[in-house]
């Protein structure tokens, strides 16, 4: 009896070890570090809009030149409780102005905070985790090119267990992984390759649609089986639609039409975009539009999900 | 006097119609609202197929375009009185929690048809950079709106 008792103990022992090994947060390799170079302010910027930063960090109803302050604050609610969007302006204290580019290649693709904590995925490394070095170098040039705000935005308000950042390791282990999802466009042959590579880096990486345009399981991960087939809306009331080129849904918009849609904002119907996709879209719109093309085409050669919301 | 009293019937009726017509959008505000969100995309339609060289362009189209609009614009606002929230709706709960908000869009969305009616006067803009000129501000407004006041779909 006692015997069987000790041996429980150390096999609870011996599974917290193994679940406190296991959510340690992860970081780059010596030489992923050594790869990094310091990038360029002026081609950061077109990251910059691709990864949508200012939709979450400037101030909610941010226009021109105030999307470039980045002092966080915006409420995004979900179901796990409410996150908080932090300050990410160059501020020394407030900011991300002390972290080096390391710092923030390790935020960005490993979600992993230069203090070792595990950050939470609404921020969206696990997408963000396939940018390029030299892309990240250029991103962070660009956010330090950009105004000091003071000021700490508010903390997270979530219940327990998700209030515990070290579980995250374990998330991560599940959900995070660099690879791309689509590995070749769909009936290839009359594809150009290199555009749809460039739409499928662009999508799955910085544009990070899959994000909301992904349905989630119900540990939050993305069910990459039905990538881009559509989503209950993560934040507030409706859905996110399909975006896959299934019949009788997407597949009707010609590679033009999502251009033009991303570039005015409009449907091939001439219905507006709306919702949280506004802000997307007009950063779509500052994209070189052979970008916005090359959206497009990777667009229009994925498997179509017929299973999805829409 | 027959003609006068004929006459006099044939306004009866015509007002007892249009009587009919508005206590039928007050009994379902959701279908009317729809029916005119739909000649809004009618006419976004129509506009933006012109502006994109997609259908030739008329002055008499663009004035079409550019009416609609207008109609839409001091209607559209009338079809969401108080319970109007649940049903086959894409109105977002916005409407209602925020109509100041709500109000204020519709108010750009006036402004902008008001300024487009005036640059089409009689006949319509009298070509397509002119029409580009007075529509280009009303889709313009779209998505403001929608923003904010339309579930995402």
């Amino acid at each position: 009896m006692k015997k069987a008792v000790i041996a429980a103990l150390l096999l609870v022992l011996a599974g917290a070890g193994i679940g406190w090994g296991l959510s340690a947060p992860t970081r780059m390799s010596a030489e992923e570090a050594a790869a990094l170079t310091e990038g360029d302010a002026a081609r950061g910027e077109p990251v910059f809009w691709a990864g949508g930063c200012a939709s979450c960090h400037a101030a909610k109803e941010a226009d021109g030149e105030d999307l470039l302050k980045l002092g966080g604050g915006l409420r995004l609610e979900t179901p796990f409780g409410v996150f908080v969007a932090p300050n990410i302006s160059p501020s020394e204290t407030d900011g991300i102005g002390a972290w080096s580019l390391v710092d923030f290649a390790n935020a960005m693709t490993h979600g992993t905070s230069p203090g070792g904590e595990n950050l939470y995925p609404a921020f969206p490394y696990t997408s963000y985790a396939r940018m390029s070095a030299a892309d990240l170098g250029d991103l962070f040039a660009f956010l330090k090119s950009l105004p000091v705000v003071e000021g700490k935005a508010a903390a997270h308000e979530l219940g327990f267990p998700f209030n515990i950042r070290r579980g995250l390791g374990l998330w991560k282990r599940l959900f995070l992984d660099p690879a791309p999802v689509i590995a070749e466009p769909l009936n290839g042959a009359g594809v150009d390759r290199a555009v749809w590579e460039r739409g499928r880096y662009l999508v799955e990486g910085p544009g990070h649609c899959g994000e909301c345009h992904t349905p989630r399981d119900f540990a939050g991960g993305l069910v990459l089986a039905d990538w881009l087939g559509g989503a209950p809306a993560p934040t507030g009331e409706g859905k996110i639609p399909n975006i896959t080129p299934v019949e009788g849904g997407f597949g009707s918009w010609s590679a033009a039409d999502i251009a033009y849609y991303l570039e005015s904002g409009f449907t091939p119907e001439y219905d507006s975009v709306g919702g949280e996709m506004v802000h997307v879209q007009e950063n779509m719109a500052r994209l070189p539009a052979s970008d916005r093309e090359a959206i497009a085409v990777y667009l229009k050669a994925i498997p179509p999900i017929s299973a999805g919301s829409d | 006097m027959r003609i006068i009293r004929n006459a006099m019937t044939l306004g009866l009726v015509a007002g007892l119609g249009f009587a009919g017509a508005v206590a039928q959008a007050a009994a379902d505000p959701i279908l009317t609202r729809k029916a005119i969100m739909s000649s809004v995309g009618a006419a976004a339609g129509l506009g933006g197929g012109m502006m994109k060289g997609e259908i030739a362009y008329t002055p008499a189209a663009g004035k079409a375009a550019i009416a609609t609009m207008r109609a839409a614009s001091l209607s559209f606002g009338s079809f969401f009185p108080a319970g109007s929230d649940t049903g086959d709706s894409d109105a977002a709960a916005t409407i209602w929690s925020d109509a100041e908000g709500f109000a204020t869009e519709l108010d750009k969305y006036s402004a902008a048809t008001a300024s487009a009616a005036a640059a089409s006067g009689k006949s319509g803009p009298a070509d397509l950079d002119a029409f580009k000129a007075a529509f280009g501000p009303v889709l313009g407004t779209c998505k403001s709106c929608h923003e904010t006041y339309r579930k995402q779909n």
